[in-house]
């Protein structure tokens, strides 16, 4: 609770990627994976305090051979939803009486786990969410990043601001935790964002009831145990696994002081829209967290330099499949390289490396499931109509949900291909007059996530960086992989509402301040 | 005074003084002014690099000019004649000649490192050089490689390359030292190949992918290298791709139909705090596949060591170069002299500018009784113009590195070598700033 004690801590370092360039690195890989196949399929139970139920009424399966069952999950009932809820807003009212300090040393053990299961962790998202070798052990090094960082946050939050004293009165600031918290998780990042958003809430002495994606229970599961294994009561974390009404239910619940959901722009205007009806019994303004899609549009200008833009556009809309919400789905590129561009593009997709998420060297995995592969393909051939596809990855996987690589051209302004998010490996680039034009479009957009700028002249990134209203610019590199501490996350406009994951605001987002002004003036004198 | 460090002595005091004197050059001079001026003022020079790395790019000479203001402009105070140059671009109609000016002074420089942007024009050059008494390796410059088109056009461009020098070459006079040593015949042609450049598809964390395909571009370079009886060398780059080149280099040279020629060789990066294990490796190789010729090792200290550090850092991985100036010219020596010991299994071919290193190389052989013709040195163009002139007057052999292309392909060449000529701890810049020859030639 005090600086001694987040000095103990020592300061915040990102945890390291594995160094994957070496071959004793590589070498652990494929028995880990090897390891977690033998346990297929894994169980996933309704996890409420103490109490467990096992079901099968959700199966998540792997993107790349639908047939392979990873978990086996129960759905939460509504019953189940209401009891969550109880004993998490009983676990609360202990909770909250924990130490700061005590919090965020529950944080770091289950960090600490999380390093020991690190492969097995990885595994379980190659397989589950199709989340190639580099990506899945990112996003459990960015797990473990959540974990470190906001407990460091959260002793910094505890010791509270200054305010102005006068003699005769004692004034403090505290920030009290709000109660308890409904996390919804994606299955994009299906460890590393559930974890940020729980670990926040808890550490700050939230309860959270977590609904984890139905696609990823069994990260979630994992999840869970990291944080109970670090010491976070079973009270104080319970695991609703279930489909979209567990989450709606959730948010319609009048203990529920906070949601916390990240996922896609229409589930989140309608948690914003639910959350704002009080029910019976309320005793809060709910509040949203909420981190929804993108539109992502890198601006290149004349002087780029292309060696560099390429791959970083390249990277930037399809590793992953395109299925991060800071991918780049629209190039914006000066006229007078435009064609040179495209026809670099172009030639960069057609070698693509499109396969399984466990082979080491794909670019390109399947997206989650069947219902994505129809929407990107539905959004190819409306490209192919409208305008033209440049170009698309030649060799594609035929089982499992692959969805080839394209890049799309000369699409008409107001396009759905130029406007919806597809949240898959498709690309439009756009000829513009000049940064001016690009600017202008970007200014236009209801997406405010991520952005790009590849551009050499110092005054035009001063220019861009002045005027673009994304929660992320990236200059002169790609626009993904935000690394907790460094580049705080988050969109604004209709794509979130501002709060920054991995940065130094977010805590407040889950807490409420209670400002205490005693007067210390007794009989004339001050005591 | 061990009998190693008195012949080091011996060697790197004749070489200094075989140097050709600077006043002889006067645009030399005028360039290392420059280059003295980046060096000491850390923002200038990256206000600068960053400048020159962009004007192949600019489209008009208002966007030259238009680039240098905004560069200059984030300094906190530019010296006197570039704030002339900044109050010039203030004035619309003045920019047209500043950035004429300006491009014309990238290029100049540019010109100091890359022979030529033509095959013809560098044809030229590695003629007057060879008579002269140097040898080249030619190293054509290119954009990256993203494309399957890009890499085949490459490949083309290297085939090409390899045809023509060995054409020519057989016209040039006999120069006894650079075409044979103790083992035989030595290729007066010789062309460096970057494997990044062979393939689209080179990826850290699987590098079968990228030397599969790279190998279908490389292979018949080497079937060309054999007919035409030039020397080819795979280069080395970033750790990064380190795996994919070494295995790619030794497979190929491995295998039956290349075990009687080309002559072929590969980079040994002497900044790898992981190098003598990997000097052990190719000295493994070597001695369990022969071939003939023997494969050459050219011992570098390696070019990306800031990015290999920044890159660790970033990653929060341990640096894999010695980040000490000091232990990488030790570990230098160390690697020189266990290479030289390997021979015949190899050839070995020293590629420094750091005179201290040279001469040990050359003593180091020495002493060991092998003659000079039994060592290579190599140095790099516009780098090692004076220690390549000394060492040919001395009668060694030294083959110089030519990069060949034009300005838009070579920046990021250009870039890293002017980094290299301005760092506070490179060598020449210490030879440059006036450090007294005793202290150039004291053990690291």
């Amino acid at each position: 609770m005090t600086a001694g004690q987040g000095t103990r801590l020592g300061a915040f370092r990102n945890e390291p990627v594995l160094e994957l360039r070496r071959a004793s690195v590589r070498a652990g890989l494929a028995a880990a994976l090897a390891e977690l196949d033998r346990r297929l399929p894994l169980e996933v139970p309704v996890l409420i305090g103490g109490e467990e139920r096992r079901g099968a009424e959700v199966v998540s399966t792997d993107p790349g051979e639908p047939e392979r069952v990873v978990a086996r999950a129960a759905a939460a009932t509504p019953e189940e939803v209401e009891h969550a809820v109880g004993v998490a807003a009983r676990a609360f009212r202990t909770w909250r009486e924990v130490p700061a300090a005590e919090r965020a040393a529950a944080l770091v053990r289950a960090a600490a786990w999380m390093r020991e299961h690190r492969l097995e962790l990885a595994a379980l998202e190659v397989r589950e969410c199709a989340k190639p070798w580099p990506e899945a052990d990112g996003d459990v090094c960015e797990a473990i990043d959540f974990l470190e960082y906001y407990a460091r946050g959260a002793l910094e939050l505890a010791a509270g601001p200054p305010l102005v004293q006068v003699p005769g009165e004692r004034n403090e600031l505290r920030y009290v935790p709000r109660g308890v918290a409904a996390v919804i998780g994606p299955w994009n990042f299906p460890l590393a964002i559930p974890c940020g958003m729980s670990a926040a809430a808890l550490v700050t002495g939230n309860a959270v009831v977590l609904k984890p994606a139905e696609q990823s229970p069994a990260c979630g599961l994992m999840l869970v145990r990291a944080l109970r294994a670090g010491g976070v009561p079973a009270g104080a974390l319970s695991l609703l696994p279930g489909e979209g009404e567990v989450g709606a239910a959730l948010v319609r619940h009048p203990a529920v002081q906070t949601i916390v959901f990240t996922g896609s722009q229409p589930v989140g205007l309608e948690i914003v829209r639910a959350a704002s009806e009080v029910g019976p019994g309320q005793l809060h303004i709910k509040r949203v967290v909420a981190e929804l899609g993108g539109k992502n549009c890198v601006i290149v200008d004349s002087d780029a330099d292309l060696d560099e833009a390429v791959p970083g556009i390249v990277s930037s809309a399809f590793v992953y499949a395109g299925q991060k919400c800071s991918a780049a789905a629209r190039v914006l590129v000066h006229e007078a390289i435009a064609d040179r561009l495209l026809e670099r593009l172009a030639g960069a997709v057609r070698v693509l490396v499109v396969g399984q998420a466990e082979q080491l060297g794909t670019d390109v995995p399947p997206v989650i499931e069947r219902a994505a592969q129809e929407r990107v393909a539905r959004y190819r051939d409306l490209a192919a109509r409208q305008g033209r596809i440049v170009a698309q990855a030649e060799a594609v996987p035929e089982r499992g949900w692959f969805a080839p690589p394209c890049v799309a051209a000369d699409l008409p302004a107001g396009s759905a291909v130029l406007e919806d998010e597809i949240f898959g490996p498709l690309l439009a680039v756009e000829r513009v007059a000049g940064v001016e034009a690009a600017l202008e479009i970007v200014e236009g957009m209801p997406f405010a996530l991520t952005g790009g700028l590849y551009a050499r002249d110092p005054s035009v990134v001063r220019e861009v960086s002045r005027r673009t209203p994304v929660g992320n610019l990236y200059v002169n590199r790609g626009i993904t992989g935000a690394k907790v501490g460094r580049q705080p996350f988050g969109g604004n406009r209709l794509s979130g509402n501002g709060t920054k994951a991995g940065g130094p605001d977010y805590l407040r987002n889950f807490v409420e301040p209670v400002v205490v002004t005693e007067n210390t003036m007794r009989h004339g004198l001050v005591v | 005074m061990s009998e190693l460090e008195a012949e080091i002595h011996r060697v790197g005091e004749r070489l200094h003084a075989a140097f050709p004197s600077a006043s002889r050059h006067p645009v030399k001079a005028l360039d290392a002014r420059a280059m003295e001026l980046a060096a000491r003022d850390r923002e200038l020079r990256a206000a600068l690099f960053r400048f020159v790395d962009v004007v192949p790019a600019c489209r008009t000479l208002e966007d030259v000019a238009r680039h240098l203001r905004g560069f200059l402009g984030e300094l906190a105070e530019a010296p006197p004649p570039l704030a002339a140059a900044m109050r010039i671009a203030d004035v619309r109609a003045a920019r047209p000649a500043l950035g004429a000016a300006a491009a014309a002074g990238v290029r100049h420089m540019a010109h100091r490192f890359i022979v030529g942007e033509t095959p013809e024009h560098a044809l030229r050059v590695l003629r007057s050089l060879w008579e002269r008494g140097v040898a080249t390796s030619v190293d054509l410059l290119g954009e990256a490689t993203v494309t399957e088109a890009e890499a085949d056009e490459y490949a083309r461009r290297c085939g090409e390359a390899l045809e023509r020098v060995a054409r020519e070459a057989a016209r040039w006079p006999p120069r006894k030292i650079l075409e044979a040593d103790s083992l035989g015949p030595i290729p007066r042609a010789n062309v460096s190949v970057k494997v990044s450049a062979l393939t689209p598809l080179l990826r850290p964390d699987a590098p079968e992918l990228g030397r599969r395909d790279a190998a279908r571009r490389l292979a018949p370079l080497l079937r060309q290298g054999r007919e035409t009886g030039a020397h080819v060398h795979v280069d080395m780059e970033s750790l990064d791709s380190r795996e994919a080149v070494l295995e790619l280099a030794l497979e190929l040279l491995g295998a039956e139909e290349f075990r009687q020629g080309p002559s072929a060789g590969v980079v040994l990066q002497a900044y790898l705090r992981d190098s003598p294990q990997q000097l052990e490796r190719l000295l493994g190789w070597a001695r369990s596949t022969p071939r003939t010729p023997p494969l050459t090792v050219r011992l570098v200290k390696g070019a990306y060591w800031d990015h290999e550090l920044v890159q660790a850092r970033q990653e929060g991985w341990p640096a894999p170069v010695f980040e000490l100036k000091a232990d990488c010219d030790r570990n230098f020596e160390l690697l020189t002299r266990r290479l030289l010991d390997a021979r015949p299994a190899v050839r070995v071919a020293v590629a420094s500018h750091n005179l201290r290193s040279v001469a040990h190389a050359i003593a180091y052989n020495r002493l060991s009784g092998a003659g000079d013709e039994d060592l290579e040195i190599q140095v790099l163009r516009g780098l090692g113009d004076e220690l390549q002139d000394a060492l040919a007057a001395e009668g060694f052999r030294v083959r110089t590195y030519c990069p060949v292309g034009d300005l838009v392909a070579g920046m990021a060449y250009l870039v890293r070598r002017l980094l290299e000529n301005t760092s506070n701890e490179s060598f020449l810049y210490a030879q440059a700033s006036g450090t007294p020859l005793e202290e150039l030639l004291a053990a690291p």
